[in-house]
């Protein structure tokens, strides 16, 4: 096969044979997986699978140890800084600077990129017009993840990263998150999203890896992994024709208790 | 380029703005200097002349031992306690450290005798802690006799000795207290400051947040250091309206000069925070390393009390400490009115810990 053209090319990231250890423990085991451009990817798995060590290396945040990762045709070992022009990232539990107005944190993170920041049109889009003149640390938990998804679209991103953006949320503030997540993919962002909520997975991403123990362990669309297990002779105990994500995700890691 | 240096720019404004809303950052930045002043001006601002404070116990009726004890009340080397009228207050005063010594006139002190001129032997009471303002007091007022005896006799006085100043500009204490209150309001803006902020920062994940940017550490460490010289000027600024409408001190020197020199300073010794708070990945580690690194400073640098105190070769250690140069160059500017090629061995060895702070300071920076 030629080699691919970045602009043309339907895969955004390519990861290959990706390894990280840590003192003596490998924490990601060579995995391998491609994202396509425009969907949304979910990398699911228990705590300690690698999951966000996985995101953290593609983000630039910790060194590669072994295996490649291109995203956009750049490769994120080689060129860091190229990198981060290319990618927003929500982490795990966003805080930002307190007695700092919303519009100035958007206008710092865009100065960051080196650009100015619509700040009202993207407080819109998530619903915070009314706190644009607020401090950060009056928000509600829900607000927060809302604004901190302002924050990483400042500069137009490719990918966009959420690292278990629902967790400690309640109902309302997922469902709407996952809109947010929908309008952001609808605007031919590709988002790349962790999570350990089956629920999540299915209503939001269109294929998803499982990762266990630093190994993609499966890879499909949330329908086909389902399928695959019903075809194996899976039967719930009380439905009979009927198993979710869930089922496979226990199925695949396992019913102990990780910590 | 100008990309870069428009983040730093962002980052300078946001971040001095929200400054202005830290009311804690506030207190400790602007008014813990300005209690510091007023306690130190206290002490220290009127001692640039000589006084006294001492009880008259006057057991004359003579009109001029009354006389004598007015001019002993106007003098401004003088401040007359009113409350001793006895013995027992006197007493009581002097052994509490009230008032430094009473002088005691006899009842037969300024009485005219032989028809001539007055006459009379004052005594200067004082107890043995206070002995050498006691002893003082003795040789000015014998000074002060001696005046007033060539009134009334004519007397050759062969040898004489004339107090001639040859500074006309000299350095009352205070100068130097003040130029070390400034070294102390830069260790507290500099270094106490990063080193309770980036902590916290690391603990909410804020300066990781911005890690995924492309946020370079030069940026966010000169944004850091442009906004804290403006607050650091602005203080400054305060400290000498305070400095000059309460306690007299006379700046002669280029207000141009001493405010690059004090923004110099203060990115110099902020450096010192960054390094430390850059590299603590939390509050434990900071605090310590950021202790032992002041304390010595603190004490050796001529904050709190003058550098020519100190021992010899105490002198000589300090001298190389960063905030020595900082504090002795505020003094030679503002008030030695010195121009700032010739302070140029302080800004020399300034210069030389701002290369060796800030290497350390990018080395070991972490964001989380």
């Amino acid at each position: 096969m030629a080699k691919n053209d970045p602009k043309t090319d339907d895969v955004i990231l390519r990861v290959r044979d990706l390894k990280k250890k840590y003192g003596e423990k490998w924490a990601v085991k060579g995995i391998s997986f491609d994202v396509h451009r425009g969907e949304v990817f979910g990398i699911l798995g228990p705590n300690g699978a690698g999951k966000t060590t996985t995101l953290e290396m593609i983000e630039t945040l910790r060194e590669i140890d072994g295996g490649t990762a291109v995203l956009d045709g750049v490769d994120v070992a080689k060129h860091p800084w190229d990198i981060r022009y290319l990618i927003g990232v929500q982490p795990q539990s966003p805080s930002f600077q307190d007695k700092t107005k919303l519009t100035e944190l958007l206008q710092m993170f865009a100065a960051a990129y080196g650009t100015r920041a619509h700040a009202h049109k993207l407080l819109e889009e998530v619903n915070l017009l009314d706190k644009a003149g607020s401090y950060v640390e009056s928000l509600s938990g829900g607000q927060k993840q809302r604004f901190s998804i302002a924050a990483a679209l400042v500069h137009n991103p490719k990918v966009f990263f959420l690292d278990e953006p629902t967790t400690g949320l309640d109902p309302q503030a997922r469902r709407n998150l996952w809109e947010l997540v929908e309008q952001v993919r609808d605007k031919g962002v590709t988002v790349i999203i962790t999570t350990h909520y089956m629920d999540e997975a299915e209503v939001l991403c269109d294929r998803v890896a499982v990762m266990d123990k630093g190994k993609i362990i499966a890879l499909d669309t949330p329908k086909n992994l389902v399928k695959n297990l019903l075809d194996k002779g899976f039967k719930k105990q009380q439905k009979v024709e009927q198993a979710n994500l869930e089922d496979v995700f226990i199925e695949l890691t396992g019913k102990a208790l990780r910590d | 380029m100008k990309k870069k240096l428009f983040t730093v720019l962002i980052f300078v404004k946001i971040s001095t703005r929200r400054f202005f809303r830290d009311r804690l950052a506030l207190f400790f930045t602007i008014i813990f200097p300005l209690i510091f002043l007023f306690v130190f001006g206290g002490i220290f601002g009127k001692n640039s002349t000589l006084s006294f404070k001492v009880g008259i116990l006057n057991h004359s009726d003579s009109a001029y031992s009354k006389q004598y004890v007015e001019e002993l009340k106007k003098s401004s080397m003088f401040k007359v306690d009113s409350e001793v009228v006895d013995d027992t207050t006197a007493q009581e005063k002097m052994s509490r450290g009230e008032i430094d010594a009473t002088i005691v006139l006899p009842a037969d002190f300024g009485v005219v005798k032989n028809g001539q001129y007055p006459s009379g032997q004052a005594e200067v009471h004082y107890t043995q802690n206070n002995e050498q303002a006691g002893q003082t007091l003795v040789q000015v007022m014998s000074a002060q006799f001696q005046e007033i005896n060539k009134k009334f006799v004519h007397a050759d006085t062969p040898f004489t000795v004339e107090a001639k100043p040859i500074h006309t500009q000299g350095l009352s204490r205070f100068d130097y207290t003040f130029a070390g209150l400034l070294g102390f309001s830069i260790i507290g803006l500099g270094i106490f400051g990063p080193v309770n902020v980036f902590p916290e920062l690391k603990k909410q994940g804020i300066l990781r947040r911005l890690h995924t940017t492309p946020l370079r550490v030069w940026q966010y460490f000169s944004s850091t250091a442009i906004s804290q010289a403006i607050v650091g000027l602005l203080t400054m600024a305060i400290m000498f309206v305070v400095a000059i409408a309460i306690f007299h001190l006379h700046v002669i020197g280029s207000w141009l000069a001493l405010a690059a020199f004090l923004a110099f300073s203060i990115i110099t010794i902020l450096g010192i925070g960054l390094a430390i708070g850059g590299w603590a990945k939390n509050e434990r580690q900071a605090a310590p390393l950021a202790n032992i690194i002041v304390f010595p400073m603190l004490f050796l640098s001529g904050t709190f009390f003058p550098r020519y105190v100190m021992p010899e070769w105490l002198q000589k250690v300090s001298a190389w400490l960063p905030l020595t140069p900082v504090i002795d160059g505020i003094r030679m500017i503002a008030t030695e009115g010195k121009t700032l090629l010739e302070i140029g061995p302080q800004i020399g060895l300034l210069t030389l810990w701002f290369v060796i702070i800030y290497v350390i300071a990018f080395r070991v920076f972490r964001w989380e």
